[in-house]
C-alpha cells in the first residue's frame, strides 16, 4: 500500500513527475551511451592490434653501447649475429624474424628520395605482409611498400638504385596497418644478404620474436635477462603487450572523462528532482501533519518520500538504459560506422552503470526533501497554510 | 490506582507562544480531568486557547509547563516514537477540515492508521469495511475524498479515527464546515461512539453542540471560566 501511495503521489502532478523522469532518462542515456561508445571505440582500435600481442621486439641496448663508447652514431648499433642466434634459440620462442634497417637515399629514374630500407628474410616478409602484385622473391630484387609504389608510380619490374646497387622490383605490398616493428608502406625491403652487401652491417637492427603464448612474454623476457644480459645489458626487450595496455588505459581514461561530462546532465536531473520533491513536501505539509497525527513515525514519512524518489529513479533509469542502446547505436554508426561491438557484455555493463548512477542521483536528491518532511512538527504541519 | 479513573488529566498546564517580542499565553494554567467514558465539551471563542488545549491533550504539542496524562501515563516524559504510538493506538482525531489524504479512497483512508500500526491486510480490510458500514457510507468506499460531500468526508474521518479502536476521541469543531443536517448526523455518530464507552473531548463554539456533552468547560484567554 505504501508503494501504491507513492505512485499516486507521483501521478498527482503528472507533468512535473514526467519532466523529472525525462531529466533522469537523458542523464542516464548520456552516461550509458558514452560509456558504450567508449568501450566500442576501444574495441575497434584494439582489434587492429589483436595479432601482435604475442609479439616481442628485441632491440640492441643503446645505453650499454654508449657506455662502452661504441655506439655514438646510429647505424652501428646492432645485435651481433652470435647474440641473435642465442636469443632465438631460447625457450618460449615460437618464431622469429631478423630485421636490419637503415635510412638511405634511393634513385628511381631521375628522382632521388630518402627512404627506409629493411633487410629481411623472404619467409618473414611472407608471414607478415600481403602482396598486391608481383611475387615475394627477394634474391637480387626488392619488394616495395604500397605508398612508395603509389607515389613513384612503381611497377613490378621497375628498377631502383639503392646506394649504387640496382634492384628490380619483384613485388608491391598491400597497404599495411600501423605496426610497431616494420612499417613497409613507405619502405623498401631487400634480402638480408643484399642488405649486408649494400650497407655492410654486421648484425641485426632488431629481432621480432613470437612467443608460444601470451603468458610466455614475461618468461621470455626473464630468460633474456638471465642469459643474454647476464654480464652486460646487450639487448632491450620490448613487449607490444605494453602498448595494448597503454591503449587500454588511455581509452579507459578518455571514456571515464567523457562519462563524467555526461554525468553533469545527471547532476542537472538530480537538482530538478531535488526541486520538485521540495515543492512536493511543501505542498503536502498538511498531509504530512495528518499522517503524523494519526500515528505515522518520522521514519515512515522519510521512507514514503524516499520511495517516491526511488520510483522516479527506477523508471527514469530503466528507460534511460534501454534508450542508451539506441544512443550507443547512433554514436557508433556516426563515428565508427559499425555496430560490431554494440551487443557485448561491455554494453550491458555500461547500461547497468548508467542505471546505478541514475538511481544514486535520485536517491541523493530525494533524501534531503524526505528528511525535511520527516522533521516537520506535527502541529505546525497541520496548521500550515 | 486513582489515575485509572481518568482518560485525560491536565495539571496546571501552560503553553506560551512567542509572537515577535511578546509572549502569548495560549493556555494559562488549566487543570482538568476527563473521566473515562465522559463526553466533555470545551467551548470558547476563537483565540480562547481551546484548540491549543486539545492539541496538548492529543500529544501533538508539548506544554511549556505542567503535565498531561493519558490514561495515567505522563506524556511529557515520553519520546517521539512513544508519543506517535499513543496517538496511533489510544487517540482518534477528528478535524474541522476532515484532513483526509486526497490520493487515497475513503476505504484506504480508514485503512491508513491500521497500516501505520502494521495490522495485517485482511484484518485491515475487514475493519475498514465494518467502520464504513457503521458510518453508513459503505457505498462510497472506493471514492476519493474530492468526490464526497463534506458530511460524508467527515464520516470517513470518524471511521478513520476509530480504526485502531482508540479509547479517546478528540474532535476539533467537527461540524464547523457542515450544514445543520449533516452536522447532526456526524454528532449522532460521535455520540453513539461515546455511548459505546469511548471518551470524547470536543471543541466547539456552537452552543447547540454542547447539548450532546455530559459536561461543558468554557475557556477564555487560556483559562477555564465556567464549568457546567
Amino acid at each position: 500500500m505504501y508503494i501504491q501511495m507513492a505512485f499516486r503521489n507521483l501521478k498527482r502532478n503528472g507533468i512535473r513527475t514526467s519532466l523529472a523522469i525525462v531529466g533522469i532518462i537523458i542523464g542516464v542515456m548520456a552516461v550509458a551511451s558514452i560509456g558504450i561508445f567508449g568501450a566500442n571505440l576501444k574495441a575497434t582500435v584494439l582489434s587492429n592490434f589483436q595479432n601482435i600481442t604475442d609479439e616481442v621486439l628485441v632491440y640492441p641496448a643503446y645505453s650499454a653501447h654508449v657506455r662502452h663508447g661504441i655506439a655514438t652514431t646510429s647505424g652501428i648499433t646492432y645485435i651481433d649475429k652470435r647474440t641473435a642466434e642465442r636469443i632465438v634459440r631460447l625457450p618460449y620462442v615460437k618464431d622469429y624474424a631478423f630485421v636490419k634497417s637503415t635510412f638511405t637515399t634511393v634513385k628511381y629514374k631521375n628522382t632521388v628520395f630518402g627512404t627506409t630500407v629493411y633487410g629481411m628474410d623472404e619467409n618473414s616478409v611472407k608471414k607478415m605482409f600481403n602482396l598486391k602484385s608481383g611475387s615475394f622473391r627477394l634474391l637480387g630484387s626488392c619488394i616495395v611498400g604500397y605508398n612508395l609504389a603509389d607515389r613513384l608510380n612503381l611497377r613490378v619490374g621497375s628498377k631502383l638504385d639503392i646506394n649504387g646497387h640496382v634492384f628490380r622490383v619483384s613485388g608491391i605490398l598491400k597497404e599495411a596497418g600501423a605496426r610497431f616493428d616494420v612499417n613497409p608502406n613507405n619502405a623498401i625491403i631487400v634480402s638480408l644478404r643484399d642488405f649486408d652487401r649494400i650497407f655492410n652491417l654486421k648484425g641485426y637492427s632488431f629481432i621480432i620474436v613470437w612467443v608460444k603464448s601470451l603468458k610466455d612474454v614475461q618468461l621470455f623476457k626473464e630468460s633474456v635477462d638471465k642469459t643474454i644480459n647476464s654480464r652486460e645489458k646487450k639487448v632491450d626487450v620490448f613487449e607490444l603487450k605494453i602498448i595494448i595496455d597503454q591503449i587500454n588505459k588511455t581509452f579507459n581514461f578518455v571514456s571515464n572523462f567523457l562519462m563524467a561530462i555526461a554525468g553533469v546532465s545527471l547532476l542537472v536531473a538530480g537538482v530538478s528532482i531535488l526541486n520538485i520533491m521540495l515543492m512536493s513536501t511543501m505542498e503536502r505539509t498538511k498531509e504530512i501533519g495528518v499522517m503524523m497525527a494519526i500515528g505515522a513515525y518520522r521514519t515512515t514519512i522519510l521512507k514514503l518520500f524516499l520511495l517516491e524518489a526511488l520510483i522516479l529513479g527506477l523508471i527514469g533509469s530503466v528507460i534511460g538504459a534501454v534508450l542508451s542502446l539506441l544512443g550507443g547505436y547512433a554514436v557508433d554508426m556516426a563515428i565508427l560506422h559499425s555496430i560490431k561491438y554494440l551487443f557485448s557484455l561491455n554494453t550491458v555493463f555500461y547500461m547497468l552503470e548508467g542505471m546505478f548512477f541514475g538511481l544514486l542521483t535520485t536517491l541523493i536528491s530525494g533524501f534531503y526533501p524526505a528528511w525535511k518532511a520527516s522533521k516537520l512538527e506535527p502541529l505546525e504541519a497541520l496548521r500550515y497554510e | 490506582m486513582m489515575s485509572n479513573m481518568y482518560a485525560i488529566e491536565v495539571e496546571d498546564v501552560k503553553k506560551v507562544y512567542r509572537v515577535g517580542d511578546e509572549y502569548v499565553y495560549a493556555v494559562n494554567g488549566i487543570s482538568l480531568k476527563v473521566k473515562k467514558g465522559e463526553f466533555l465539551c470545551i467551548m470558547g471563542a476563537s483565540g480562547s486557547g481551546k484548540t491549543t488545549l486539545l492539541s496538548l491533550m492529543g500529544c501533538l504539542d508539548k506544554p511549556t509547563s505542567g503535565r498531561v496524562l493519558i490514561e495515567g501515563i505522563d506524556v511529557s516524559k515520553l519520546g517521539e516514537r512513544e508519543l506517535t504510538e499513543i496517538r496511533r493506538d489510544k487517540l482518534g482525531f477528528i478535524f474541522q477540515q476532515y484532513y483526509l489524504i486526497p490520493t487515497l479512497t475513503a476505504f484506504e483512508n480508514v485503512e491508513l492508521p491500521m497500516l501505520l500500526k502494521g495490522v495485517p491486510k485482511k484484518k485491515r480490510e475487514k475493519r475498514a469495511m465494518e467502520l464504513l458500514r457503521i458510518m453508513g457510507i459503505e457505498k462510497a468506499a472506493n471514492r476519493k475524498p474530492s468526490e464526497l460531500s463534506g458530511g460524508m468526508q467527515q464520516r470517513v474521518a470518524i471511521a478513520r479515527a476509530l480504526a485502531n479502536n482508540p479509547s479517546i476521541l478528540l474532535c476539533d469543531e467537527p461540524t464547523g464546515n457542515l450544514d445543520t443536517k449533516s452536522g447532526k448526523v456526524v454528532m449522532d455518530l460521535i455520540k453513539e461512539q461515546n455511548e459505546r464507552g469511548v471518551t470524547v473531548v470536543l471543541v466547539t463554539h456552537d452552543p447547540d453542540i454542547s447539548n450532546y456533552a455530559d459536561r461543558v468547560v468554557k475557556i477564555r484567554d487560556g483559562k477555564i471560566v465556567e464549568v457546567s
